[in-house]
Formats: structure tokens, sequence, C-alpha cells
């Protein structure tokens, strides 16, 4: 060490202006294997559809895959809402009850068989704004009384068919207006309009994810969200924005729901909670946040609908289908999981 | 440029820092020494706005500011870069660069990707390296995320038209040489552009780089000088001072521990953390362990109670060669754990001291298989009466209890399950004098009974004057081992030559 | 009343109450809930109606304590409808042949997912909502596969080893005897077995138990077990008094449990809390139950009063203090 300069001699023997940095990347087999694990889904769902093309060729029939498309379409919709919560480390429970609200409000203010409404589509238009409403309020539950977004959801998913039987007495309404029913009865291009209904929805989510800023705000608490704190990101707000946007897209889910059958009923997404969850964690999104996208969840999504249509062409008990997705939820989620992270799990 | 003007902040009855004055001008590198809980990382995260002062003041340019919380230091010009790192791992090198900032390239709610990785690309400019502003994060290696840090705190240069003051906390902990010498060179051509406050443990390297350190020693400032003429062991003597009288630390009572040898580590290695650790550890005898943070004695304690098992290396308890896997596992071999962080792991606190105290060893409140609370009130009582616990009564909660009476509700736990092999680690973090004068006691108690003790001291002066030997690490290595029998006790001086 | 005197304090939190309102409060809203009711309807307070009401009880009161295991660990069952569904479907499909061995067969199914569900949930770290739903899935599916989708009735055979289920003991309908059974030896079991001590004190510290030694892993594989068992056995119970097993059977019985566990004062965060709190919880949930047929209100309004209640309830019970973060 020389004293006057204070300047440390190098191993390479120069004192002053070092040479930039120039390997800084991690090892190659540690980038390898952290690629390998984001493109893990796709190429299972890739893998998937082969297996079950080369035992019953008809999956790849264009008739076929326009059915996937149809039964992934909802689904897609429903997941796209969930992946931004789960993105911030959350979870969000309600799906079943947010949806079951927003179908009933548009079957009981189009023409229906219940009452003398025809409101056109200032229905649609209610349901969006109900259902974000329910997601707003979600959020302030979680955020504001600091209870655990699990609980608050999942109270909120049975206020939300609460609501719904509430409002149908119990039974059910049907959709008499065509304009709705077209959604999923009229085609452009091949595919229900729903698939197209569907896909925006994934346009839409895939720029607020990408470009905007709350965005990026997301994956930055769910990265690390003490340090997002630090940052000066208004968390809090940006959760409540999540939740109120999971809300709307279970909304438009519930109007897709809709006119897929025709009624609305407090019942109508029984079970969606779970392929819904099924299909985020699937596609990659890890559940401890911060990790994956809208773009994961389309290929899980797609993943479970290839699998039920798999299974149908299989001739596979559709009984079954439930015990799949199980396993494949345990199965994504321990893949995911960063052991780094070791905290306790509860 | 810079006046930390009479600082003072304490943290449940600790005095963290006092009185504590400091200049930083323009253009200069200022170095900070002292030991653990000297109050330089206190200083630190005051300086970014994480903690605000009981008292005193900062002043910036002759005007006085207010630091409540990081983005005030941030917009005074303060930037830091932490041990720590405190990049998003899951975001681009643009992204972490800007956070929180993103404002000036948004569009009509849009992010303009192009405008802010150019934005980037210029930061990383000024610390020359040659990254790509898109790479995310977690594909860098350390010395590259460290520059981004760096860049991320220059950044603050174009949002603020202060003088920037940048924080650089132990940056060199964890750099292979290649890389220091990098950041070093860096921060040389830098110094045009900011003020530097540098934390380190590496003494020498602080008077490489610095042109003026303070020195720092139980929350106060002890000396302030040049660093032309200043050398290494001058730093040593100002941080260690005085030795403390030999009865503070109960030394007539220490006896010379029994021949038997309870357990045994040869060529001890965690991968990463420590390695090639070798020691013996007998009956009765009290084993220290000094190390300044990032030394790897944290996790040698840690391995001794299951919570690292090692990767190499073998560990001998009572005879027996073993891999501790859990502590459960550990405790069944007779060990005993007081951990640092007594409210998290020592106790539960929001049940009983009768609870706890039958934690580890609830066979001891059973009759018949099942759990007798008569017994274990009595067992309760029984230690709270023969350690002196000052609590109301048995169900009294433990989260009601002071710091040094929980202390002893932890090590009650381990008498009761009667383990033969205490790992003490930072005892007295947090207790008063009192206090930490009856732990001492304590020691010299369970010492005289055969209990050995593996402690992990908060001070150099207490691994002195409370263990019989002492093993010094430094940066993952056993560096020295001193025999320390009363009366005949190594100095400070001579343990922190070995330490930093 | 749990008779460890544990209790969660909470840090400044303008919902936390006092300690001891904290403990008597469920009783409390109990017997207020009772007057009340009595007060509209007269009729309410009779011991018929009250018998009715704590039979109807009994099987939510079963399927509430296994859960109420998990929730002390600081976890949650998110499969205990499915569990006690298969339970029935299995009792509906066995009982002609296998006579009183259905019984067990159930109450193992229950115990083998149970155990199914800790380990996964230990092992590769998986927390427990998702484990528990993942685990639901597979219990469905068993119970569709079983009963090939249907309902199905137990026939005369059958309904003879059921008899039981539907029987009185002395004027007491036997229910209430099962459920009282399950509570005693819950309350024993949590405050005086190690399993019950450990359970505890992982709930209001996990990181100390461990650091204690406990053996914390098979602990919590226990807690699951024990929920699912006792699923099981409330799907017994069930398809005792219903006369048939289906794979719905329980699916509506989901939120009442889990609001009977947090209405009773036990913190969804664990630690504190116990069977007998869940206890006055299953009757308070019950109560409000009839007591709004009683009163009239209309029972399409109660999913919504339950997701408020519940919601409100976790308000009141969480311990903040131990979650930093709330995500």
């Amino acid at each position: 060490m020389d004293p006057q300069t204070g300047s440390q001699p190098s191993q390479t023997g120069e004192t002053s202006a070092a040479p930039p940095v120039r390997n800084h990347r991690q090892g190659l087999t540690q980038r390898g294997s952290a690629r390998l694990k984001r493109f893990a889904p796709f190429l299972a769902l890739v893998g998937l559809a082969l297996v079950i093309g080369v035992l019953n060729p008809r999956f790849f029939e264009f008739n076929n895959l326009i059915r996937i498309a149809n039964l992934a379409a909802i689904p897609l919709v429903l997941a796209l809402g969930e992946t931004f919560v789960i993105l911030l480390g959350s979870i969000d429970l309600s799906v079943e009850g947010v949806l079951a609200v927003g179908s009933v409000v548009i079957s009981l203010l189009v023409r229906n068989d219940s009452n003398a409404n025809a409101l056109g589509w200032i229905g649609p238009v209610a349901a969006l704004i109900a259902c974000a409403a329910l997601g707003c309020l979600n959020g302030l539950v979680h955020v504001n009384l600091r209870i655990p977004s699990f609980m608050a959801t999942l109270g909120m998913w049975f206020i939300g068919v609460g609501l719904a039987t509430l409002a149908l007495g119990g039974s059910s309404v049907r959709v008499l207006d065509p304009g709705i029913r077209a959604l999923a009865l009229t085609r452009w291009l091949e595919f229900p309009l729903a698939v197209w209904v569907a896909l925006a929805a994934l346009g839409l989510t895939w720029v607020f994810e990408r470009f905007t800023t709350v965005g990026r705000y997301v994956y930055a608490i769910g990265g690390g969200e003490d340090l997002a704190v630090l940052s000066g990101i208004p968390v809090k707000r940006v959760k409540v924005i999540v939740f109120t946007m999971a809300g709307a897209l279970y909304g438009l889910a519930g109007l897709l729901s809709a006119a897929q059958l025709g009624q609305g009923n407090a019942l109508i997404g029984s079970g969606r909670l779970f392929f819904t969850i099924t299909a985020v964690v699937a596609g990659g999104t890890a559940l401890t946040g911060g990790e994956g996208g809208v773009l994961n969840t389309l290929v899980g999504v797609l993943i479970i609908a290839v699998l039920a249509n798999g299974m149908v062409l299989l001739g596979i008990s559709p009984y079954l289908q439930q015990a799949v997705q199980g396993l494949l939820i345990i199965v994504a989620v321990a893949l995911s999981i960063d052991r780094a992270r070791l905290k306790i799990v509860k | 440029m810079l006046s930390i003007g009479q600082v003072s902040k304490a943290f449940a009855g600790v005095q963290a820092l006092d009185d504590v004055s400091m200049e930083i001008g323009e253009n200069e590198v200022v170095g900070l020494v002292g030991e653990n809980g000297a109050g330089k990382s206190t200083l630190m995260r005051i300086l970014a706005g994480v903690y605000t002062p009981d008292r005193g003041s900062l002043r910036l340019d002759g005007q006085p500011v207010i630091l409540r919380k990081p983005s005030d230091a941030n917009a005074a010009g303060i930037g830091i870069v932490f041990q720590e790192q405190s990049l998003l791992p899951n975001l681009t090198v643009a992204e972490n660069i800007y956070l929180g900032q993103e404002a000036e390239f948004v569009r009509l709610g849009i992010i303009d990707r192009r405008r802010l990785n150019d934005a980037a690309r210029r930061q990383l400019a000024k610390v020359q390296i040659d990254i790509e502003p898109r790479t995310r994060t977690s594909e860098l290696n350390f010395a590259a995320r460290q520059m981004v840090e760096l860049a991320k705190a220059l950044a603050l240069e174009e949002r603020t038209d202060r003088h920037l003051l940048i924080l650089l906390d132990e940056p060199t902990s964890v750099l292979e040489q290649r890389d220091i010498d990098i950041l070093f060179a860096r921060i040389r051509t830098l110094k045009r552009r900011a003020s530097f406050l540098f934390v380190s443990h590496r003494l020498d390297e602080v008077l490489a780089m610095s042109d003026r350190v303070y020195v720092m020693k139980d929350a106060r400032v002890v000396a302030e000088m040049p660093t032309g003429n200043a050398t290494v062991p001058q730093l040593h003597q100002l941080m260690v001072g005085r030795d403390r009288h030999a009865e503070y630390y109960r030394e007539s009572r220490q006896k010379p521990p029994s021949p038997k040898i309870v357990m045994q580590a040869s060529g001890l290695t965690v991968s990463g953390v420590y390695k090639g650790v070798d020691f013996t550890l007998r009956q009765g005898e009290v084993l220290g362990i000094a190390g300044v943070i990032g030394s790897g004695r944290e996790g040698l304690t840690r391995t001794l109670f299951g919570f690292l098992p090692q990767t190499h290396g073998t560990l001998q308890v009572n005879g027996q060669s073993v891999r501790l896997t859990s502590p459960s596992q550990a405790a069944d071999l007779g060990i005993g754990y007081l951990p640092r962080e007594r409210r998290v792991e020592g106790l539960v606190q929001p049940l009983s001291v009768a609870v706890n105290v039958t934690l580890a060893s609830l066979a001891t409140a059973k009759v018949a298989g099942l759990i007798n609370p008569l017994r274990e009130r009595k067992l309760a009582r029984r230690w709270i009466e023969k350690l002196r616990i000052r609590a109301p009564n048995v169900d009294t909660l433990c989260l009601n209890l002071s710091g040094g009476n929980q202390q002893k509700v932890v090590l009650s736990k381990w008498m009761n399950a009667r383990s033969r092999i205490l790992i003490f680690d930072h005892p007295t973090r947090g207790l008063d004098v009192g206090a930490k004068e009856e732990v001492y006691e304590l020691i010299r108690d369970l010492s005289e009974s055969g209990i050995a003790i593996v402690l992990t001291a908060d001070t150099l002066e207490e691994t002195i004057g409370l263990s019989h030997s002492i093993l010094v690490m430094r940066d993952g290595q056993v560096t020295a081992r001193f025999e320390a029998p009363p009366g005949t006790k190594p100095s400070q001086v001579q343990l922190i030559r070995h330490m930093v | 009343m749990s008779k460890m005197r544990t209790d969660t304090a909470t840090a400044a939190n303008w919902l936390s109450l006092g300690p001891w309102i904290r403990t008597s409060a469920p009783f409390l809203v109990l017997i207020g809930l009772v007057a009340f009711i009595g007060i509209l309807k007269p009729g309410f307070v009779s011991i018929d109606t009250l018998v009715v009401v704590m039979a109807d009880t009994a099987t939510l009161f079963i399927l509430a304590a296994g859960v109420t295991f998990v929730v002390m660990l600081g976890g949650i069952d998110l499969s205990i409808q499915a569990v006690a569904s298969l339970s029935s479907v299995i009792i509906a499909v066995t009982l002609n042949r296998a006579g009183y061995w259905a019984f067990p067969a159930a109450l193992l199914a229950g115990l083998a997912i149970g155990c199914f569900s800790g380990i996964v949930h230990v092992w590769l770290r998986i927390p427990s909502f998702i484990v528990t739903l993942a685990t639901s899935g597979l219990a469905a599916a068993a119970a569709l596969v079983m009963s090939q989708g249907r309902s199905i009735t137990i026939g005369d055979t059958g309904r003879s080893f059921l008899s039981w289920i539907i029987g009185r003991f002395f004027g007491v309908p036997n229910v209430i005897i099962v459920a009282a059974a399950v509570g005693g030896i819950g309350i024993l079991a949590q405050c005086y077995t190690a399993f019950g001590r450990y359970s505890t004190a992982i709930g209001a510290g996990e990181a100390a138990t461990w650091a204690s030694g406990v053996a914390v892993n098979h602990q919590k594989v226990i807690a699951y077990a024990l929920s699912a068992m006792l699923a099981a056995l409330a799907g017994i119970l069930l398809a005792g008094r219903l006369s048939s097993g289906s794979p719905t059977l329980a699916n509506e019985l989901l939120l009442p449990a889990i609001a009977a566990v947090v209405v009773g004062g036990t913190a969804i965060t664990g630690g504190a809390g116990g069977i007998g709190r869940t206890a006055i919880g299953a009757l308070i949930i019950s109560v409000v139950r009839v007591g709004m047929t009683f009163i009239g209100v209309n029972i399409f309004a109660q999913q919504i009063v339950f997701g408020a209640v519940l919601i409100m309830a976790v308000a009141a019970t969480i311990d903040r203090t131990k979650v930093l973060i709330v995500k």
C-alpha cells in the first residue's frame, strides 16, 4: 500500500485506471438453469400436446383447437385477474363469488325472463363496475384492516355468492338479450367472440404489465415489498388497484359465463377457483410474487384446457380432472419454490 | 458540506449513538471504523433516512435538513450502497436504477422503455461498466450488482442540485481482490462528482481509500485524523480503549476446566461461510469465538445447534461423530442454545414463563403421559427462585418481562432440560449493566457445575473476560487461538489484530 | 373456554379489546344472541329447540374442531368439506357389504389424506392453503369416482348400521354425545398432551419452538391428519343423518366451519384459542342460522352475513404483531 497516493497496487500492477468490468454475469450453468425454469411450463404444454396428439390425432383437428380455445376463454379471463394478485405475493379466493355477481347483474339488467329490464349495453358496464367495486373492497379491507388477503377474499367469496343468491331469491334467471348471447354463439374467423374478448383482455393486461408504472410496481412489491416501500412506491395504492382490476376481470368472466350458459345464477362459478389458481401456478407465476406474468398464465390455462380436452379424447374419466389438477398444482408450486427464500411456511 | 451535529439515538434503552459529530466535505472520501456495535451502521441508517435521530442535527451546506424517509435522503443528494444488496432481483437493471422515479419516462401512462434504458446506460457509463440495461438483475454476479447500486446512487445527481454524498456500507466484504481494485479505481475517479463515506472493518482498505478517518467506539466518536500518516495499529488502539476491571467478569471465579472433552471439531466447513475450523471443548470450559460480522463465527454458532449443517469436516459430540441437521437433534444430544434474537427464537413471547421453561423438556412436567400443570408450575417456580427471575408469577407472559429476565427464562429452559453444552449467542445484547453482571455470574455457576459453553459475545471485552480459551476468526477462517486464564488474559489489541 | 390461560396480546391495535373482554366476548355474544332471539320469538328458548340447535351444531363442531388444530399452528385446511363428502360416499358405498367396517374405513381415508397434506406441506414447503386446496381436489375426485357423480341413498340394510347416529341416549341425541366426546378429548389433548402444547407453541412462536428442539414438522403432520380424520367423522355423521352420501354433501360447510373457529376467538395467526372456543363459535353460527330463520330473515342473506361476520371476526382477533408484512 502506498500511503502517499493512497492507492493499492493491484495484481496486474496497475495503480490507477483499471479496465472496465467485462465478465459480470452469473455462471453459465446458473443462468442456464434459471432460463430453463422459466421456459419449463411452455415446454410442458408442447410436450403434453404432442403426447395427446400422438395418442389421438383428432387432437390437432381445427375443430378441436376451437374447442380448446373456447374451453380456455373464461378461465383465461379469470386467471388474468388472479395473476396480478399473485404477482404481489397475495391470493384472491373471491373469484367464484365475484363472477357470480357479475353474471347476475348482467342477467338482471338486460332482457331476461324475470323482470322487465332491457337496458342493453348498460348491463355489461354495470356488471363490470359492480365487480370492480367488490374487488376494490377486497383491496381496501386487506390493506387497511391488515387482514391477510386469503382471509379477506375468502369472506368476499361468500359475500359475493350471498349477494347473487339474494338478488335472485335462490333461483336463476335466463338471459334473453341476443347481443349478450352473441358473445358465445357468434363467431368471427371461426372462433366464438368470447375467445376474442379473452384475447383482448390478454393484450390489455400485457400492456399493463410491461409498460405501465403500476404494472412494474406490482413486480417490485412481489420481488421485495420492504424495499419497494423504502423506494417510495405507493404500495397500498398499487395493491388496491390490483384487486380492483381483478374484480373487473372476474366480472368480465361473469359476463361471458352468462352468455355461455344463457343464464345467471349464484353457483355459476362453482369450482372455478381451483382451476384459476392451478392455471396461474402451472404457468410459472410464483406464489411468492414477483415472478411470472400474463403470458405465463396463458400457457398455464392452455395446459389445463389441453389436459381437460385430452382426457375426454383419451376416454379418461372426467371425474379425475380435479385429481390431476390437484397434483399439477403441487408439482408446479414445488418446482417454483425458491428455496433460498427459506422462511417459515404456514 | 455535510455536518452531523451531536446526534444521539437510542433503541429500547440501549444508546446506539451518543453525541456524535462529524464533517464530510466536498470531493472527499471519509472513512468510518469501529467495532461491532460502535454505532457505525446506526449512523449510516440515519443518513439514509431509515432512522431519525433522537437529538442532534444534520446540516447540508449549512442548511438544516430533516430526513424522515429514504426519499428525503435521496432528495438531499444522499445515496447508499448497502452491504445486503438493495436491488430487486426480478427487475431489469434500468428498472432498478430508476425504481420509484419512473415518472420522467412516462407518457400517457406508458413507460418509454427506450428512454429509460438510454438513461440507465448513461448512469452505468459513470461507473464504466458495460452492462445491457435490459438485463435481469438476478443474472448479474455480485460485483456487477454492486456497480449497479453505485450507478443507482449516482443517478441522484440528476435529481438534485445538491452535492452528492454516497454511503458505502462494507462494500468489499464479499468481493474478490480484482473487483475491489476496480471499485476503488471507480471511486477515485468519482471523487470529482461526489463525496463518499466509507465504512468497513478492513482497516487497510479504509486507510488506502480515505482522505480522513473517524473512529467510533461505544456509540461515540473517539478520534478523527487524516489518513496520510495513520497506521492500522493506531486504529486498533483507538477502537478498543481500556481493558475493563477483572472482577466485572468475575475472573476470580474462573476455574480450569476438567480434561474431559465434550465437543470436538476438525476441519469443520460450511461452503461459503467458514472453513477448516478446529477446536476442542471440555467440560466446564468457556470457549469464546471472536470475529466481526462476516467472519463466519455466526455461521459456526448456528452449525453447533443444527441450523446450518456442515458441508465438510467432522463434529464430535460426547465422542460420537455427528452432523446436526436440526435443533431437535442437537437438543437430544444435550446441547442447548440461547439465541441472539431472544424475542423471536428464544422465547414463545405470548405464552407464560411456565410454558417456556418446560418447552424443551416437556417430559419433566408429565405424569402418566399427560402434562400435569401443578408439576409444571412447581418446576417453573423452582427456576424462578434459583435464577432470581423477576416475574410476578409463573403465569406471567414472557413478553412482559424485561430483557434480562427473558434471558434467564431461556436459560432455565435449557437447565430444565439438563443440557450439558450451552451455546450462548450474544447473551448480553440489549441488557443493562446489572442484568449483564447477573449473566456473567450465571456463566461462572454453569461452568463450575461442569457445563461447557460456547460463547459468541457482543464485545471483545466480554469474550476475553469470560473465556477459558478464544478462537479468533476472520473472513471465514480461524486466524488465531488464545488461552485466557485469569490473571494473564490477552489484550483486546492482541485479538483485534487477527479480526480485521 | 380453553383451560389454558394463554392469550395473544395484540399491540396498539384499534380493534383489540382488553384481554378479559377478548376471552369472554364469544361466550357473551352467544348468550346475548340467544336472549335477543328469545325475546323476539319466545318459542326459541325451549328445550326442544335448543336440543335441535345443538344437534345441528354437532357436525359443524366436529368439522371445525379438526380445523382448529391446524389453525392453532397458524395454517388452514381447505380440504375438510371434500374429505367429509368423500367419507359420506365411502359409507354409502360400502355400508351394505362391509357393515361396521365401513366406519373405520372412512376414518382411515381421512387420516391418509390428512397425512398426505401434512407431509407435502412440510416436506415441499408449500403453503397450507395451496396444499389443502390441491388435496380437496384429490378428495373430490376420489368421491366422484367412487360415487360415479351421483348421490347415493343408503338402503335399509345399511341404515341399520346407522341407527347409532340418529338414536338418542336418555333423550340426548347421540350426535351431541359424539360431539361432546370429541370436544372433551380435544380440550384434554390441547391442554394436557405434548401435541396440544406444541401446537399452541408453534402457532404462538414457531421460530422459538423450533429452536427449543421441538420436532415441529412431526407436529404439523399430526395436526393435518387429525383435521382430516375429524372431517371424515363429520362425514360419517352427515351420512347417517341424511341416509345418503354424495361427493358434494359437505360443500356448503367449509365457510361455516372456518367461521366457527374464528368467531369463537381462535386467531387465524395461531397460538391462541382452542377447541373450547370453537365450540362456542360453532354454537354462535348455529344460533344465528336457526335464529335468522326463526325471526324470518331472508335465508339468502345468510351467506352475506357470514362473509361479513368472518371478516370482522378475523379483524378483531388477528395478532398484527406477528405479521409485519401482510400478504
